[in-house]
């Protein structure tokens, strides 16, 4: 085993030791308000993964799922697009519209939209979408800005089209650069999340607020420990898939 | 790890009190509380800085020297501060005190009976006093629109089985607070309590400024609110009564250290005829006046004092 492939392993580790840890912590408690929060009204222990606490985790990660598709069912074409506008001012708008998306509190953005539109399930999605998108979108752009002019005037001499080129040279050269951003999408995702609980869409959000609002630290550590295990796994998942799904050429730190 | 938030609170607080150096109190002058230092918190939401603000003006007119720590950032904060000792004096409900800071899983439907078991537990286990609380009961209600209500034809929650299972009762939403969705105390416990079963679906957690907001344009039919909040009042909506006495007492009443109310006994009985005036009807109108109307809680709290003959100017 190499070196690099030891190091993959520590993520999971410590995230197995601390769900673990956080399970047999809050086991113990028998307080009525902890055991209601996390396993449901009426049950008998705390174990933190039955009840309330899985269908947290099942909603978060549908929340996250569904954002994330909807980030990159638009984060990359409009990175493409970017790159293909001669005109300036479109990059600019579209920049500082997105920048300002992620500079803007979710949660604000969350109740705003409530506010005006009521009770809809999309508003969730829309906040955490508008607000996790930047990432990829920037992304996609600069990795495309940065593959080489000589390779894509290659392809063009080949008598490539310009979609063939950019599928068959430009997007695969860039996919590394776009991967990181979609890895750090996804952990913004999984964070922000939590705030959709104000909003009617559930998720550990819930688990944590309830801990704040009662009082009860185990019920917010499990919710936190939670969140905070998921965004750990998942920007290791995209590690991986970010080291497998580059080119083979472009690959770093890995001998022949 | 039930100990860590209180410290983390504790932390904020001791930087917010070192950034508050400087005129630490202020009042003092002659009175039944002469010489009395009484370093007054209060939580951050509209009726304790308008709570609060009452006593600082009211205690310092009658002589103690007061320092003024109201809008102490989340109950944590001012719960542990009166714990170690950092303020001395607050506001604090019954049914906070018995559920949320003793522990227990059941309120006590007696008003008389809850606020003698608080005081009595938090004396014994805390050297923390209580004295006689305020009539008014800040605690959860389901409200409604109140010309919805009369459509409906609802003013108690014993009346919500019936509407639930009539033609009427197909689209009706009951908006709560994330937490109130699952505690014994709250939905769960009030289904049991009245008999109801309210579909999923029905059920929308959302954040407390939205309820109201919410209940106020109809969306959701039912909002979870605190009986004295000015909103209610405010958005016109009806807090359905609760007939069978499932939700728990939240009277306010003044918590102070043991050591203060052993120091200065007469504290008990200057502060009574202002808590005996505190009703939710006036609270509500109180806590309207600043939610609605954005006058700031000390003018608030001095012109009350002023308007009930208990500061002169």
């Amino acid at each position: 085993m190499t070196r690099r492939n030891l190091s993959l392993l520590v993520t999971p580790l410590v995230v197995v030791v601390a769900l673990v840890g956080t399970y047999v912590l809050v086991g113990k408690q028998t307080d009525p308000l902890t055991v209601s929060a996390l396993a449901g009204d009426g049950a008998d222990s705390a174990h933190a993964f039955d009840g309330n606490v899985r269908s947290a985790i099942v909603e978060h990660l549908k929340i996250v799922a569904i954002s994330a598709l909807a980030v990159l069912a638009i984060g990359v074409p409009l990175g493409v697009l970017l790159t293909r506008t001669r005109i300036r001012i479109v990059s600019i708008v579209v920049n500082a519209l997105f920048s300002a998306g992620q500079a803007a509190p979710v949660i604000g953005v969350l109740v705003l939209l409530t506010v005006v539109f009521g009770l809809k399930s999309w508003v969730p999605y829309v906040g955490l979408v508008l607000y996790s998108v930047l990432p990829v979108m920037r992304n996609t752009y600069e990795g495309l800005r940065n593959v080489d002019p000589a390779l894509v005037d290659a392809a063009r001499g080949q008598g490539f089209s310009r979609a063939q080129v950019l599928g068959r040279v430009e997007l695969p050269l860039a996919v590394p650069i776009i991967l990181a951003g979609v890895r750090t999408s996804l952990v913004l995702l999984v964070g922000t999340a939590t705030l959709a609980t104000f909003v009617n869409a559930g998720g550990l959000g819930d688990i944590i607020n309830d801990g704040i609002k009662n009082q009860r630290d185990s019920v917010l550590l499990t919710g936190a420990v939670l969140a905070a295990a998921l965004a750990v796994t998942i920007d290791w998942l995209a590690g991986i898939a970010e080291r497998s799904l580059s080119p083979r050429g472009l690959r770093t730190g890995e001998t022949a | 790890m039930r100990r860590v938030l209180p410290l983390v609170a504790a932390a904020a607080f001791g930087a917010s009190a070192l950034a508050g150096c400087g005129a630490q109190y202020s009042g003092g002058g002659d009175g039944p509380l002469k010489g009395a230092k009484i370093a007054f918190g209060s939580k951050d939401f509209t009726e304790q800085k308008v709570l609060g603000q009452i006593a600082v003006q009211y205690l310092r007119s009658q002589g103690a020297d007061v320092w003024d720590q109201t809008g102490l950032v989340s109950s944590q904060a001012v719960r542990s501060s009166i714990e170690r000792g950092d303020i001395n004096a607050n506001w604090e409900y019954t049914g906070t005190a018995w559920i949320t800071y003793l522990g227990h899983a059941d309120p006590i439907a007696d008003t008389e009976k809850q606020f003698r078991a608080v005081k009595e537990e938090d004396a014994r286990k805390n050297d923390l006093a209580w004295i006689d609380p305020a009539p008014l009961n800040n605690t959860y209600a389901f409200a409604i629109k109140r010309a919805k209500a009369e459509e409906l034809g609802i003013t108690k929650l014993g009346d919500l089985k019936a509407l639930i299972a009539s033609p009427k009762g197909k689209g009706l939403t009951f908006c709560v607070e994330s937490e109130f969705a699952n505690r014994p105390d709250g939905l769960p416990g009030l289904q049991k309590k009245y008999g109801l079963r309210i579909p999923k679906d029905r059920i929308k957690r959302l954040d407390t400024g939205l309820i109201y907001s919410q209940t106020g344009n109809g969306t959701c039919t039912f909002g979870e609110v605190f009986t004295t909040d000015g909103r209610v009042e405010g958005l016109d909506l009806l807090p359905l009564q609760d007939d069978r006495k499932f939700f728990p007492i939240y009277q306010a009443a003044l918590n102070l250290r043991g050591d203060l109310l052993k120091e200065y006994p007469q504290i008990e009985r200057v502060m009574k005829p202002v808590a005996d005036k505190l009703t939710t009807r006036e609270m509500q109108r109180l806590n309207a006046r600043v939610d609605i109307e954005g006058v700031l809680p000390d003018k608030v709290a001095r012109e009350w004092l002023r308007d009930e003959g208990f500061v002169k100017d």
